[in-house]
């Protein structure tokens, strides 16, 4: 398409046009990057993120960071180095929590009634805001990864603990104690999630006592810097316009 | 190719919409009708539940009945299953219409997994409260890791009230009473709600200005450092150093307002306590056993022998849950759910009793419907056509003996 040829015919309307793009864009990357994000994290995250009787200090801390820092990473490879938008980890997670609250809140709670209280999702925001902050201020991928990455590991048990640690509170039941967590998981019957699937606790860092949760945080952050730069790659070749045949975009 | 480009992109996005809306969608499992749709020789010669009995019928709100009964583990237990080395007690239920207030195995409390012995027999009970109105099918059900669901019989119970008179009210270690309903949920929504916010601030300040063409052609012209203003790096920085702030403080607020955290609890039970059953003395032989498709029917040839000092007579056959009674010498009582219960389905060439010391080959036939409505006759298309279950005699004194039956089933089509 030739200048002579354009849709627009003042530079007023070409700022119009332009915007009404990026809100165009924005709505449909925020939707897809949702479904896309969502199943994602349902299917490597799982029941570590439903119930609260999975949120544990070992296996909770390391796996959701790990599985949840890759559309980040890759949405702020595209976001960043076409448009120098630092956004892209804050809009994946706004998404993702946006589709697991509907998802929460009106399957678990209002189609199969379990509390809320026990199905809430995991939040990644602080973690999400710190990357994208990385990334801006420093303006390097390498820096993204490592500082970024640990951070989002470091920064998930910390910013879940207010809204967990009342579910860590022990009871004494029937002669057995257990955290309100455990709880929850006994009374509120679940039919296809037997106990023994319940992967918490499990693993070899006994020798860490009762501060293990910053070990695996750490070790999270670690795996968290690895998976940033495979993901930043995927989202730089999908981002890419090679696609395209036409020569000149 | 242009074509097919635009196809497969067209096709992707609509890929991507429908994963979307199947996320949102996702609704864990709660319901409890694969009773019938499980595999006969799962049913049959796993574990084996007798003398169950559902409290009661209908329940109000609040109120708690209680689900009991005993469960063989059966000895032949099939080598395609794991053995139930790792087993839970559950319930079956459409989601938590009752929640489990307790539930035990030989008097021991097991919120957690438990290790099972072949061959044991053992007393079960679930303590259940009443929390969603309706009619529902509540079963026993145990758990097997490597095995899957394994459904006990399951029986209509109705619930009445309302839902939202629902309490759970627990006392913690901590002397603090609450309700775990609803204990949690405003903080839950506070954290999350305030996170969210953060995040949409920081978004804002990025879509407020023009974006995606203007930058884009910006960085293609080589002005990429113009596009981030000496403003945006301060805004950033404040949002960096705001988001650890806010975790740190809310981490140390959280750890004086509750000094007494303990992780999760978990790890495997040994060691339950078995169920005595009564000594057997009478011992029983099949010769042969065949299922008649045209007829419904189960027949075998048993040869029994009663080496007791009371003469005995057989009252029950029990398998997959289904009880089939010779209502002259057995008569339920417990009022068992009806379609698993055949008052008269248990036919005996010669059931007078039998006398200390003698043997007798009998023909013994167990027949009803629920052969076919709980897809029991589909054993004879299971890999290991073999059936089993559990034999009732009682003496002239009314006590019972439970004998286990296990033998190759051959089908009669004609
Ligand atoms: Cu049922």
């Amino acid at each position: 398409m030739s200048a002579s040829q354009s849709a627009v015919r003042s530079r007023a309307e070409a700022v119009k046009v332009s915007r009404t793009f990026d809100w165009m864009i924005l709505f449909t990357l925020f939707f897809v990057v949702l479904g896309g994000y969502h199943i994602h994290y349902m299917l490597t995250g799982g029941d570590w993120d439903f119930w609260t009787d999975w949120k544990d200090r070992r296996l909770w801390v390391t796996v959701a960071p790990i599985v949840s820092i890759t559309f980040p990473a890759a949405v702020q490879a595209c976001l960043w180095y076409r448009y120098r938008l630092p956004f892209g980890a804050v809009v994946c997670v706004l998404g993702l929590l946006l589709g697991e609250w509907v998802n929460r809140y009106l399957n678990f709670w209002g189609w199969t009634y379990f509390p809320v209280n026990f199905c809430f999702p995991s939040n990644l925001i602080p973690g999400a805001i710190v990357l994208d902050g990385i990334m801006l201020l420093g303006g390097s991928m390498t820096l993204t990864a490592v500082v970024g990455g640990l951070a989002w590991g470091l920064l998930f048990y910390p910013g879940n603990w207010p809204i967990i640690a009342p579910l860590h509170v022990p009871v004494e039941y029937n002669g057995m104690m257990m955290t309100l967590a455990d709880l929850q998981g006994y009374n509120y019957v679940r039919t296809g999630t037997p106990e023994y699937i319940r992967m918490v606790e499990k693993g070899t860092l006994r020798t860490f006592g009762k501060d293990v949760a910053p070990v695996s945080a750490f070790f999270s952050g670690f795996v968290s810097i690895i998976i940033y730069f495979l993901w930043h790659f995927f989202g730089r070749w999908f981002a890419g316009t090679s696609f395209v045949s036409s020569e000149n975009i | 190719m242009k074509l097919l480009k635009d196809k497969v992109a067209k096709l992707s996005f609509v890929a991507l919409l429908a994963a979307s809306s199947a996320a949102m969608l996702y609704t864990p499992t709660a319901a409890a009708h694969g009773e019938k749709s499980q595999a006969a020789f799962m049913r049959m010669r796993t574990i084996h539940w007798f003398d169950m009995n559902w409290s009661k019928e209908e329940v109000k709100v609040n109120d708690t009945m209680t689900l009991s009964g005993k469960f063989f583990v059966f000895q032949g237990w099939p080598e395609t299953v794991d053995k139930p080395e790792v087993a839970f007690l559950n319930v079956g239920e459409p989601g938590a219409v009752f929640i489990r207030q307790g539930s035990w195995i030989g008097g021991q409390l097991v919120p957690r997994s438990v290790s099972l012995e072949l061959g044991e027999t053992y007393e079960f009970k679930v303590l259940l409260k009443a929390r969603r109105p309706g009619d529902w099918h509540v079963h026993a059900m145990m758990n097997v890791q490597g095995g899957g669901p394994i459904i006990g019989p399951g029986k209509w119970t109705t619930i009445t009230g309302s839902m939202r008179d629902f309490v759970n009210p627990v006392t913690t270690l901590t002397g603090e009473t609450l309700d775990l309903e609803t204990y949690n949920l405003e903080n839950t929504y506070f954290w999350h709600a305030l996170w969210y916010a953060l995040g949409l601030a920081w978004l804002a300040y990025w879509i407020r200005k023009p974006m995606f063409i203007p930058r884009s052609i910006a960085i293609e012209s080589g002005k990429a450092n113009t596009l981030i203003t000496a403003t945006d790096r301060k805004v950033g920085m404040a949002f960096v150093a705001g988001t650890i702030a806010i975790v740190a403080t809310a981490m140390t607020s959280t750890n004086e307002k509750y000094p007494i955290t303990t992780p999760l609890q978990a790890g495997l039970l040994r060691g339950m306590k078995p169920f005595e059953m009564p000594a057997k003395t009478v011992t029983v032989k099949v010769e042969d056993a065949t299922y008649r498709v045209p007829g419904r029917a189960m027949q075998m040839t048993l040869k029994i022998t009663n080496n007791g000092d009371s003469a005995v007579r057989l009252g029950e056959f029990n398998t997959a849950s289904v009880r089939f009674l010779d209502s002259a010498v057995l008569e339920d009582t417990t009022s068992y759910p009806d379609d698993l219960l055949a008052e008269d389905g248990l036919t005996v060439s010669d059931n007078s009793p039998l006398a200390p010391g003698q043997t007798r080959t009998v023909q013994v036939t167990a027949s009803d419907a629920a052969w076919e409505v709980y897809r029991l006759a589909d054993l004879i298309y299971d890999p290991d056509s073999r059936f089993a279950g559990l034999l009732f005699f009682f003496d002239e004194a009314g006590k019972r003996q439970m004998i286990t039956v296990d033998a190759p089933l051959i089908p009669v089509f004609i």
